[in-house]
């Protein structure tokens, strides 16, 4: 991690990051060159027009994927060559993911929905219990823990997801189209609760979005065209 | 590790699959359960017929009873061995037998179609001998008469197999049932028993017996009696507890129906098994994007494949249960069978034991997890991304 002139570290760098896929013979490069740090702290916005290639990019900066060329830092590991097994560690312990279209299991309660990150450290039940029962207060729904996704509606849904996010305490957070799905009223919940996460829980958050008023509350916005960082 | 309870709660959200693909499980896991359950009864029939007081003495080498011979003067010997128990008169218990099959008319199948039914020729104290063999109607024969008793396993069964009736031995030769008798579900109950003379002169037996069957004065004196038996080379005897020699015997039919069990189950098996993996490749795709958030949240390959292994194996589990259970009801039921060691036919029941139900509901368990292998794989090789595709 660099150090900065304000003191605060890069926790995201991305060094001349390309991706290519394969489209039978036709090649497609949908990132290239790129080049962008983010620092430990900030809320940042991915935007640009579809195809633009914005899901790729959290992608890599989750984790999920790996770049076809360049180098790519995230909370001080060097992910572009690192094996699939490992990079699932690297996500369990350093990335907290907001989906869209929520992406909780539907025969789990919400509290076993949030539960569920922590079966991969080795927490006794209990202790398991007590920080999901304590994530889902965050983000209010203390009152909704035994119900079933399908008895929630979409803005809980999403916010069932986001306290899975944060109960095993990820230094970074990830959301593409947090909320692509929801109306004005509920996207604004879910985007003050990303807000607080920033501000009071000082967690990273990238996210991916087509709504300029979502872009409005992070603190710098991205915009990419075609693979490449426009101004 | 993920949860159980999320492959429990997953299979009742899809019950009717669930059910169907549990059923051609339960089917198989029945099959294997009932095969074996008639082997083991098969088994348990053919080894009541032996006491361990008692002892058979065949001639080296035979086998069995049916193609066994031994000289009639050599009876007394036998007799005479140590360990021999004496009955009130002070004579041995024990006597030569003459067994000889023929073939017989059953009744209420197709007209003509026949049966082996085993005759033993016995002598007169043949109930001392045997005392679990008891007259339940009709008396015992005179001596020297062409009287017969016939096993309540086949008393009307047979033309000319009741009492009171007559039937041919041999052409011409008629004997007339006078008594019934049960042996405690053992195959003696298939048996007519004439006495020894009828069979010898009527089957051109004269100077021979097939076995010659004793009273051990204790199930300890058989060492003894089995030693002074078989010192003379030349007499060519063999000497054997009467409970191994039936276990011997039905060792080929038990073996046969548990072997005929498995060939068909093995076949139903390969069904149900694709039937499993193809309820599981279903699963897997109508699951994948569960699947790839449970990949992105950092669970490894291995646990999704032993996640979806698992729900298969609870799958199977639960059908074969299901199967288990039915065969249990068969314990109630009782089948007619032939005994390969004699040729004859005898009344079995399915006989349940702790180790077979505890075999079969493993087959099934295996079928579970060989037909949820392939599914699972595919799910653990689920990328990661499928959770961010909208
Ligand atoms: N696995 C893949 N194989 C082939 N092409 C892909 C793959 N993933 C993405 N692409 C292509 O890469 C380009 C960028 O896709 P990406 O999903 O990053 O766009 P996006 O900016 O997120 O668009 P949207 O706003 O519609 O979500 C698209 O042309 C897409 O078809
Ligand atoms: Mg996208």
């Amino acid at each position: 991690m660099s150090e900065t002139t304000n003191g605060k570290s890069d926790i995201i760098a991305l060094n001349k990051v390309g991706k290519t896929f394969w489209r039978g013979k036709e090649r497609l490069d949908v990132l290239q060159e790129l080049d962008l740090t983010m620092k430990e702290g900030s809320f940042e916005a991915l935007m640009g027009p579809s195809g633009s290639g914005k899901s790729t990019l959290l992608n890599l900066i989750a984790g999920l994927d790996v770049p076809s060329s360049g180098s790519l830092r995230v909370a001080g590991v060097e992910l572009s060559q690192m094996s699939e097994g490992d990079r699932a560690g690297f996500r369990a312990a350093n990335i907290g993911f907001v989906f869209q279209t929520y992406n909780l299991l539907p025969v789990l309660t919400a509290l076993e929905n949030v539960e569920l990150p922590l079966l991969l450290a080795k927490l006794p039940a209990a202790e398991r219990r007590k920080r999901a029962q304590t994530a889902l207060k965050v983000v209010g729904l203390e009152d909704r823990m035994s119900h079933y996704p399908r008895q929630l509606s979409g803005g809980q849904e999403q916010r069932v997801t986001i306290a899975r996010a944060i109960v095993s305490d990820p230094k970074i957070i990830v959301a593409d189209e947090p909320t692509g799905d929801l109306d004005r009223h509920a996207a604004n919940e879910i985007l003050n609760l990303l807000g607080k996460l920033n501000t009071e829980f000082n967690k990273t958050i990238v996210m991916v979005t087509h709504d300029p008023a979502a872009a409005e509350r992070a603190s710098i916005c991205h915009r990419l065209d075609k693979g490449a960082l426009a101004l | 590790m993920i949860p159980i309870s999320y492959n429990v709660r997953s299979l009742l959200v899809r019950k009717t699959t669930t059910l169907a693909t549990a059923g051609g499980i339960a089917l198989v896991v029945f099959v294997l359960a009932a095969a074996l359950m008639l082997s083991s009864g098969v088994k348990k029939t053919l080894v009541a017929g032996g006491r361990d007081d008692n002892a058979i003495v065949l001639r080296k080498g035979s086998g069995n009873e049916l193609s066994s011979s031994i000289e009639s003067n050599t009876v007394s010997l036998i007799l005479a061995a140590p360990g021999v128990k004496k009955d009130d008169t002070g004579a041995p218990l024990g006597s030569g037998e003459v067994i000889v099959v023929i073939a017989q008319e059953k009744l209420g199948a197709k007209p003509g179609q026949v049966s082996n039914i085993l005759v033993r020729g016995v002598a007169e104290n043949v109930l001392k001998l045997r005392p679990e063999a008891r007259l339940v109607a009709g008396r015992s024969p005179k001596p020297g008469t062409d009287e017969c008793l016939i096993g309540k396993g086949i008393a009307g069964n047979f033309r000319g197999m009741s009492l009171g009736e007559k039937f041919e031995l041999k052409k011409n030769r008629p004997v007339e049932v006078v008594g019934v008798f049960e042996a405690g579900g053992s195959s003696f109950e298939s048996e007519v028993w004439v006495n020894v003379e009828t069979a010898r002169t009527s089957f051109g037996r004269e100077g021979l017996v097939s076995s010659v069957t004793v009273r051990l004065e204790s199930p300890a004196k058989l060492d003894a009696f089995k030693a002074n038996v078989s010192t003379d080379k030349q007499l060519q005897l063999e000497a054997k507890r009467e409970t191994t020699y039936y276990e011997e015997q039905s060792q080929g039919t038990a073996l046969f129906i548990a072997g005929m069990g498995w060939v068909v189950s093995v076949f139903c098996a390969f069904g149900a098994m694709l039937g499993a993996m193809n309820t599981m490749f279903a699963a897997v795709a109508q699951r994948k994007r569960e699947v790839g958030t449970l990949r992105a949240l950092g669970f490894s390959k291995f646990s999704i494949l032993s996640s979806f292994v698992l729900e298969s194996t609870v799958l199977a589990v639960v059908g074969g249960l299901i199967g288990l259970g039915a065969s249990l009801l068969l314990s109630f039921a009782r089948v007619s069978m032939m005994n390969f060691a004699t040729w004859q036919e005898v009344s079995f029941s399915f006989s349940p034991t702790p180790r077979l139900l505890i075999g079969s509901l493993v087959a099934g368990a295996l079928m579970g997890i060989l037909g949820g292998f392939l599914p699972a794989l595919k799910a653990a090789r689920t990328s990661p991304i499928e959770a961010m595709r909208g």
